[in-house]
């Protein structure tokens, strides 16, 4: 039909998903730019303030100035320079062969700012470029179609960019944490005493550290052994391969959520809030590593679920077997060994982690280790540590060794 | 079926010194499990027969039953080693058969069991002597021996698979586990009924932990500032910045000062001389020792150090970071490809070039996967090392759980520290998980 007309008498269909495409790739690079070039402000003006001034603020002028700034800033960069965002999202200037010196550059940076009028020919005009790019003959291309000149690092503006960014943020580290190297210094005299303490323990305790030892031992196995219970069926539940219909994928991404909740809460913060539960003891404890080793030992069962083989599985399903008889011999088999492996690590950890839940009250070694330091007993301190360093490096090797063996 | 066990290439029973390694483990693993035994039968004896209860289960035993306990504990070990396939022997892959790798008959088992005590008696003459055809006195004179499955496999009767639960492992294991429910319950005073009795009491707790107060996120908390507490972060975001630079400062200098350490770590770079062999041992035992000392524990001693505040917790943080990510990047160190340092070192490379040239390229992305996944655990260390003085976001949590009974909302201001921390932490889990999977 459109044959039948002269030559120009329609235009094209629209491609408005390839403008969309253009529109997208350019906003986020400069995005990227403004949000790194705001970040560097920030922290610099924090660094400003912290180190020359004295007080702990990340602002100096108010934003909307740091955005003005920024925005220009990034327009400069982008306009003269490759810049972070041109490099991570793959966009390069290229005049395609035409002219061009830095007057063209000063001039694609005026018109730049007429940029956002460009939206309007998004849709009457079937050009993608925008119209700086049309004035100045001056196109962001796709990186691969520009011969990149190499020279030293620092030469390019973007990695000069990031090694300013990543200095920063170091030097910002050092005044929010409030480094203090004169007092690590200067103070050291003060720990030398402390040492010598914890480094001549007292064997009279040998016995009683002994029996706390046990005690936390027995906190690690016990939240192991049961949260075992409960990770095994959970985590057939939570795997994404096994979900099947609307229902099992519900309960999935439930299980999912709650699990990833319950890991990201330290077994510290469980024991805090278990402490107010069942009061002091080893049994909050108990409680807060088992919460917590729920829910690590469901996720890596879980994950090792979705990578089994389907090959038994659909073996068995094809000779009839109902959904009980292909978990039985279609999966246990393949997950047996890596379950066991998963639970002995943990074991580890929990052991690791039960040596310091003590600190806030849930009992074990690490209680009396706390009260010692307390009251500055630095060799029944010494004792302990010693006691733990010998139990947590043992339990390491032997778990190690026994994994190494299962897989 | 009587053939002679010499003439056979496979098969041959364990003799003398090479079998004692392996029939020594497997023994002190069964004496072990009875050891432990007998402390759980001693450990309830105690608690219920004894009307007295020391704190935290001392044992009391007579004096007359510390032989009684090491001497039983030993005989049961050796009856279980020659009456049953013990969890020793299968541990070490190893089984009782007679000479022609039969399954030895009841006589022979307790000729067997009755003629260990007198071969304990005669070990040295059996192994410095001329020996009794190599074998150990008990073999001999039972006709028995103890064989590697894998030597034997061919030869032993073929046995129909068992389930679990008839197998002698299968009941030991069960047992052992219901024991040590039993005794841990105890040791660790597990009280279910409180945990349900109590419950009722903690519902304002939940009521509260599921509706966090948000108000503190940004703005300057007027109660802290009343309380004049000038190391409390001034919100919840400026605790959280707090806590992420602290991982962060923790991860890099950890990084920088673990990188060098883990070359002095590996076996395959130190081991040139006996010195190198010393250095190994002593970076090896420095990793090992730091590790097991959790950062909260370094947290105590850089508390009283440098004083209260984030810097103790980044030390305390970089101290275990660079012992964990030493031995991390150590054993990449090991494991890595001999082959190009090889070609390298015959072409006249010197030791730093094959180092610089040959291993850190081939470890460089392994070392980042591991210290991003060392930055993600220093996040959740950073998030509760205030605990022991070290600053950032827990210094809140632990403000405000310390304030329960004092201000009205004190558990929904917890809540609202824990939500920002679950956040938090959950994100830079999903980040590093994912740049990791692109690095590997």
């Amino acid at each position: 039909m459109q044959d039948n007309y002269h030559a120009g008498f329609m235009t094209d269909n629209p491609d408005f998903g390839k403008r969309f495409q253009a529109i997208r790739g350019r906003s986020l690079v400069f995005l990227t730019d403004v949000i790194a070039l705001s970040y560097l402000w920030t922290l610099a003006s924090y660094c400003w303030n912290r180190f020359a001034l004295g007080i702990g603020s990340y602002a100096t002028l108010p934003w909307w100035v740091m955005l003005i700034v920024a925005v220009e800033l990034a327009a400069v960069w982008e306009n003269f320079g490759v810049s972070l965002g041109m490099r991570l999202l793959g966009l390069r200037l290229s005049s395609r062969g035409e002219k061009s010196g830095i007057a063209t550059h000063i001039l694609r940076y005026i018109v730049w700012h007429i940029a956002p009028l460009s939206l309007i020919s998004f849709f009457f005009s079937s050009q993608q470029a925008p119209w700086h790019d049309r004035l100045t003959h001056l196109y962001a291309v796709s990186a691969a179609e520009v011969e990149e000149k190499r020279g030293p690092w620092y030469h390019t503006s973007w990695k000069n960019a990031l090694a300013l960014i990543a200095g920063i943020t170091v030097l910002t580290a050092f005044g929010v944490t409030d480094v203090n190297l004169y007092a690590l210094f200067t103070r050291a005299s003060r720990t030398g005493r402390i040492w010598v303490r914890l480094l001549n323990p007292d064997f009279s305790l040998l016995g009683s550290g002994f029996r706390l030892l046990i005690v936390t031992i027995y906190m690690a196995l016990m939240a192991t052994i049961f949260a075992i219970v409960i990770a095994v069926p959970l985590s057939f539940l939570a795997a994404r391969n096994l979900a099947q219909g609307v229902i099992g994928h519900a309960i999935y991404t439930i299980v999912r959520v709650v699990i990833s909740v319950t890991r990201s809460i330290d077994a510290i913060i469980w024991a805090i809030i278990f402490l107010v539960w069942v009061r002091v003891g080893a049994f909050p404890g108990v409680l807060a590593l088992f919460v917590h080793s729920i829910a690590d030992l469901t996720k890596l069962y879980s994950e090792r679920l979705e990578s089994i083989d389907p090959g038994p599985v659909e073996a068995i399903r094809a000779a009839g077997g109902n959904r009980l008889q292909v978990i039985l011999y279609g999966i246990v088999p393949q997950i047996i060994n890596p379950y066991l492996s998963f639970t002995l690590y943990r074991w580890d950890i929990n052991v690791r982690m039960a040596t310091i839940i003590g600190i806030v009250g849930g009992g074990g070694i690490g209680q009396s280790l706390y009260q010692y330091m307390k009251v500055s007993d630095y060799r029944s301190a010494g004792m302990m540590m010693l006691l733990i360093v010998i139990t947590v490096w043992s339990i390491d090797y032997l778990s190690a060794r026994l994994r190494a063996r299962l897989n | 079926m009587a053939t002679k066990p010499s003439k056979l290439r496979s098969g041959k029973p364990l003799t003398r010194f090479g079998a004692l390694k392996t029939r020594f483990g497997a023994f002190f693993v069964d004496w072990a499990l009875w050891g432990y035994v007998a402390y759980a039968v001693v450990y309830l004896l105690n608690r219920y027969w004894y009307t007295e209860i020391y704190f935290y289960g001392r044992l009391t035993v007579p004096t007359w039953g510390w032989p009684i306990v090491i001497l039983g504990t030993l005989e049961l070990a050796v009856i279980s080693h020659a009456f049953a396939q013990s969890i020793g022997l299968s541990a070490f892959g190893l089984r009782v058969l007679t000479q022609d790798y039969q399954y030895p008959s009841r006589a022979a088992r307790l000729r067997r069991y009755l003629w260990w005590h007198v071969s304990l008696l005669s070990l040295p003459i059996t192994l410095f002597g001329s020996g009794l055809n190599n074998q150990l006195l008990h073999d001999q004179m039972s006709k028995t021996g103890m064989f590697r499955i894998k030597d034997v496999k061919d030869e032993m009767p073929v046995s129909t698979p068992r389930a679990w639960y008839k197998t002698n492992r299968g009941v030991v294991a069960v047992l052992l586990i219901a024991l040590t429910i039993w005794v841990g319950g105890l040791v660790t005073q597990i009280n279910i009924s409180a945990l349900i009795d109590r419950a009722p009491k903690t519902a304002y707790m939940w009521k509260a932990l599921v509706t966090p107060d948000f108000t503190h996120l940004f703005a300057l908390d007027p109660e802290l500032a009343v309380n004049a507490n000038p190391d409390l972060p001034a919100s919840i975001f400026s605790g959280l910045l707090q806590s992420l630079f602290m991982a962060l400062l923790a991860t890099v200098l950890g990084g920088i000062i673990a990188f060098p350490l883990s070359f002095l770590g590996a076996r395959n770079m130190m081991g040139f001389s006996s010195l190198g062999w010393a250095i190994y041992w002593v970076m090896r035992g420095f990793f090992n020792i730091v590790r097991s000392i959790e950062s909260l524990l370094w947290g105590i001693i850089f508390a009283i150090w440098v004083g209260f505040g984030p810097f103790a917790g980044v030390l305390a943080l970089s101290v275990h970071t660079i012992a964990a990510l030493g031995k991390l990047y150590s054993e990449q160190v090991e494991g890595i490809d001999p082959g190009p340092l090889e070609a390298m070192a015959s072409s006249g490379a010197r030791r730093w070039q094959v180092i610089m040239y040959g291993v850190i390229p081939q470890v460089v992305p392994s070392f980042l996967a591991f210290t991003l996944y060392r930055w993600d655990i220093n996040l959740r260390m950073a998030t509760v090392i205030s605990l022991v003085g070290g600053g950032g976001i827990g210094r809140l949590l632990f403000y405000y759980k310390g304030q329960v009974g004092r201000i009205p909302n004190a558990w929904n201001q917890v809540a609202a520290v824990i939500a920002v921390i679950v956040v938090v932490v959950w994100l830079l889990d999903y980040l590093s998980g994912r740049v990791r999977e692109k690095i590997n």
